[in-house]
């Protein structure tokens, strides 16, 4: 196989991975705080990545050109704006739920998941059809034999990368990290050392939905396109990945998105005649990993064996 | 020892989580037809004892010879089949169903599971049903002759005592050799834990060939109506005896007062 | 048995409670004006909030309970009353068939799901799995039409078969992300795949019992003309009934109390002897079983199926109409598929909103009403009987 093609692919991988990894710690920072899982986050990327669509087209009819500060604040905007709606569902939604049952919530989540996706279908104007995404960031490539480097995905990888790094210290080294890492261990002792348990809940699910956001441009800027439906593929990959490092473990969550991009490239790379199939290959895969390591490859979770 | 004298026999039995010893190479002996008592500090590894004895979780070694047969690490099922029946510490009953509905869930393996048999033969199941409703109500009469007459409503709105009573006959229906009662007088009044113990003491006249487990906390109940006692403390027996021994034992103080 | 007055008093509601539901289905399925499709809507809300404050509901609850038998009867027979009304309105008709199936499939998800606690997001996929499977034998095999009916529920069951050990293996929500993988891998799969009609789908044969040409429509003397769609409501009443009558025993039964103690507490089941899988897969191939049949006859009633039929959309409306109903009551669904199915092809204003609407109505009733509509009673195994 050619290098160049090789690096193609690889380039491609690495920015679904990110995407997904993005995602994953989502699902796996709910889970840790809460126990629950927020299946409606799919669909917060989405209309974390229409609130950026519409941002955009927001400052262009503002007259606003300068392309740093428009990418900034449809970033900005996007993110802030999933900080918030996250944070209304954990408190509006799931907080609610806690003592039930936990099959209301993930029924719950599940059911906002399609409220979100069907308001943008029947809400944004011509929702129901792919909407394309600006390129807002430089569309300069550089060549190399068969492999071009788009300035704009390397820019995306390098933010995507300073975001999980940003992730990183915030849990590892602040105050707010330790309250959430507090609750995440045991909610009770952390209420009894005088932690907010809501406000944390809150925030974490800012945190969570805001990289949701961050994940859904990104998809926009690469692909350059966005759809009402997206969310939902990257939903039940980003929680498989989740799961496959292990739910409530940050960095297994992020080896998951990029484990799974991987498998999808190389799916791809391997079958290259039934790349029709490569849905139906990731889908496969996730059931299948699911068989096999149920709690995860990478957690040593104590469980009843019945 | 005496294999015919012993019931339950447990041989450096261990169990880890991680790097924690929950318990540790615990060996334990229960004369048939007494009531021994299992106590110590929380967190010592007494129901964790009977969760691996029930086949909840798997042991990392040891052996369990239960009536003379080798139950260890056989599946919570097969356990239940030799003649083991437990409560919860946390009692798990079913709430939203019926006292009768629960206590049938302990009755499982007098009940005829066949598909044919529960779809098309009503007749058939029908008399099972009334049978098995005779039982049920005599059982719960021994604790409380009023709820025989409310067999058929929910769980969920009877308390506490209650509930451990129906709990216990979930446990007592099926005609068990040995009953590991964890910890019931949890959550209840000092009368109403009185009470309950002489619903057990009743029964445990009535029923021939019973032997009972009980983890307790109130050593009240441990002087009343034991006969045995077994210490924990980190997973590891450290004393056994009458509980007049056993409350002399230096160790057991120790554990559970801190005094050196 | 002499019949005496109180047992009159316990019939009384039911009776009533049955006629006013049958006139004012008759009325809504008739009516075409939107603003007067929307005001028997808003009057169905009032009456029905009206009813349970007055305590009518319990009472009218009562009397199906303790006469279920001749009460299902009744309303096989109103169904028939109805469908002899509407006889050659194939539109209508139609609509009462597809509430007839849908029943059926619910009727499978609640063994999975109201009673042994599975989720299946998958629904719409093995009501796939069995309309396919009648457009390929109808097509190729000269199977009868009613055995094929049962292949494709035995089809269903084996597609859920393969997908047992995977679920099985994991709890509550990774079992749930199972199913919705599946679920998208069908449809995906669908479409993509040649042999079955990829996204153009496939077209089914009508059925066809013993020379009785199922598609035809039924034409007696010479200007009376009945809508073929009569002969699919006749079949899936028989089925649904088969199917009703199945639930019911299952629930009062050891098998349903089963199910009941593995959904609310696994670990304390198997301290009792259950064996977890033995039921769960019971329960899970009896489901799917109910809808893959449920799926045949749909394929061969539309006579054309396509996977845009199966999406991840559909299965959340199977889910919704079992939550909305009261999960593990059978009359539940009866009364949420009605809702589900009929208001959005009469009240065209919504049937594009549905989604929303549905998946708002169900985010509602977790928050403030989990127990559904027609909340789940407690068992009783012979509801007439009383201890001596």
């Amino acid at each position: 196989m050619d290098i160049g093609l090789l690096g193609q692919y690889i380039m491609n991988g690495l920015m679904l991975g990110m995407m997904y990894a993005l995602v994953a710690v989502g699902f796996t920072l709910f889970f840790g705080v809460l126990d629950v899982i927020n299946f409606s986050h799919g669909d917060v990327l989405t209309v974390g990545a229409f609130t950026g669509l519409a941002t955009s087209l927001g400052l262009t009819a503002l007259g606003i050109s300068s392309a740093p500060l428009v990418v900034v604040i449809v970033f900005l905007s996007a993110i802030v704006c999933m900080s918030a709606l996250g944070a209304f569902i954990a408190r509006y939604l799931v907080l609610p739920l806690k003592s039930a049952p936990a099959l209301n919530t993930l029924l719950l989540t599940l059911m906002l998941g399609i409220v979100l996706h069907e308001a943008v279908r029947l809400f944004y104007p011509q929702g129901a059809n792919p909407q394309r995404f600006p390129s807002l960031l430089s569309t300069e490539a550089y060549s190399f034999g068969h492999f071009t480097l788009r300035v704009d995905s390397a820019l995306l990888l390098l933010a995507g990368l300073a975001v999980i790094i940003g992730v990183h210290l915030l849990i590892n080294k602040t105050k707010l990290g330790l309250a959430i890492r507090a609750v995440a261990q045991d909610e009770e002792t952390a209420k009894l050392m005088g932690i907010n348990f809501t406000l944390i809940v809150l925030v974490t699910f800012a945190i969570g939905s805001g990289l949701a956001a961050f994940a859904g441009i990104m998809h926009g800027l690469y692909y350059s396109e966005i759809n009402f439906g997206m969310g939902l593929l990257l939903g039940v990959i980003g929680f498989s990945a989740a799961i496959v490092g292990g739910l409530g473990n940050i960095y297994g969550a992020i080896i998951g998105g990029f484990l799974f991009a991987a498998l999808q490239t190389i799916g791809a790379l391997a079958l290259p005649f039934a790349s029709a199939y490569k849905d139906v290959f990731a889908f496969g895969v996730v059931i299948l990993i699911m068989a096999w390591r149920p709690t995860g490859l990478i957690s040593e979770k104590v469980s009843e064996r019945v | 020892m005496n294999a015919e004298s012993h019931l339950l026999v447990a041989r450096e039995l261990t169990k880890r989580f991680g790097g924690l010893v929950a318990i540790d190479a615990l060996s334990l002996e229960v004369r048939r037809n007494e009531i021994l008592g299992l106590i110590g500090p929380n967190g010592s590894g007494k129901t964790t004892f009977f969760n691996v004895i029930t086949g909840i979780y798997a042991s990392d070694s040891g052996e369990t010879v239960f009536d003379g047969n080798d139950i260890s690490n056989l599946p919570a099922q097969a356990v239940y089949r030799a003649g083991i029946a437990r409560t919860f510490q946390r009692s798990r009953l079913s709430l939203p169903l019926s006292i009768f509905d629960n206590i049938m869930v302990g009755n499982h393996m007098h009940l005829d599971q066949g598909l044919w048999f529960n779809l098309g033969r009503r007749g058939a199941f029908k008399r099972q049903f009334e049978e098995q409703f005779e039982r049920a109500r005599e059982l719960i009469k021994i604790f409380d002759p009023p709820l025989a007459d409310r067999m058929f409503e929910a769980v969920g709105g009877f308390p506490m005592i209650d509930r451990r009573r129906i709990e216990i006959c979930r446990a007592l229906i099926s005609q068990p050799k040995l009953l590991l009662l964890d910890e019931p007088s949890a959550g209840m009044t000092h009368e109403e834990t009185t009470q309950l113990m002489n619903d057990i003491l009743e029964v445990k006249e009535r029923v021939t060939d019973l032997t009972v487990i009980i983890i307790e906390h109130e050593m009240g109940v441990i002087e009343r109506i034991t006969n045995d006692c077994v210490v924990l403390n980190f997973g590891r027996k450290i004393c056994q005896g009458s509980y007049q021994e056993v409350a002399a034992d230096m160790q057991v103080q120790e554990a559970y007062l801190g005094i050196k | 048995m002499k019949r005496t007055l109180p047992e009159f008093g316990v019939l009384l509601p039911g009776i009533a409670g049955l006629i006013v539901l049958t006139v004012y289905l008759a009325l809504l399925l008739q009516v075409e004006s939107q603003t007067e499709i929307a005001a028997l809507l808003v009057i169905a809300v009032v009456a029905a909030l009206a009813a349970t404050r007055f305590g009518v509901m319990p009472r009218i609850g009562r009397s199906f309970r303790e006469f279920e038998g001749p009460f299902s009867l009744a309303i096989a027979c109103a169904v028939l009353v109805m469908v002899a009304y509407f006889h050659e309105d194939h539109f209508i008709l139609l609509l009462i068939a597809t509430v007839i199936i849908y029943i059926i499939v619910t009727l499978g998800l609640n063994i999975q799901f109201g009673f042994v606690g599975m989720l299946n997001f998958a629904g719409a996929a093995f009501f796939g799995v069995g309309c396919y499977t009648a457009a390929v034998l109808t097509k190729n095999t000269p199977l009868p039409h009613l055995l094929i009916l049962v292949i494709g529920g035995l089809m269903a069951a084996f597609i859920g078969s393969l997908l047992i050990l995977p679920v099985l293996r994991t709890r509550g929500h990774y079992s749930a992300v199972i199913t919705i993988a599946f679920g998208l891998l069908f449809k995906i799969f669908l479409e993509v795949n040649d042999v079955l009609g990829g996204p153009q789908g496939l077209h089914v044969d009508g059925m066809n019992v013993l020379g009785w040409e199922f598609n035809k429509n039924i034409e007696i003397g010479d200007d009376l003309e009945i809508s073929f769609y009569v002969n699919y409501i006749i079949v899936g009443l028989l089925v649904l009934g088969l199917s009703f009558t199945l639930v019911r025993r299952l629930e009062r039964s050891w098998i349903g109390l089963n199910l009941d103690a593995i959904r609310l507490d696994e670990t304390a089941a198997a301290c009792f002897g259950l064996n977890l899988i033995r039921w769960k897969v019971t329960a899970f191939t009896v489901g799917n079983f109910l809808i893959g049949m449920a799926g045949a006859l749909y394929a061969m009633m539309v006579g054309f199926i396509a996977p845009t039929n199966f999406t991840f959309g559909d299965s959340l409306i199977m889910v919704s109409i079992v939550l909305l109903g009261g999960i593990g009551n059978p009359w539940g669904l009866v009364v949420a598929t009605i809702i589900l199915v009929i208001v959005p092809e009469k009240l065209q204003a919504i049937q594009e909103y549905r989604f929303l609407l549905f998946a708002t109505m169900v985010m509602l009733m977790l928050l403030f009403r989990p127990e559904g509509l027609l909340p789940r009673p407690l068992r009783t195994y012979f509801p007439a009987w009383k201890p001596r």
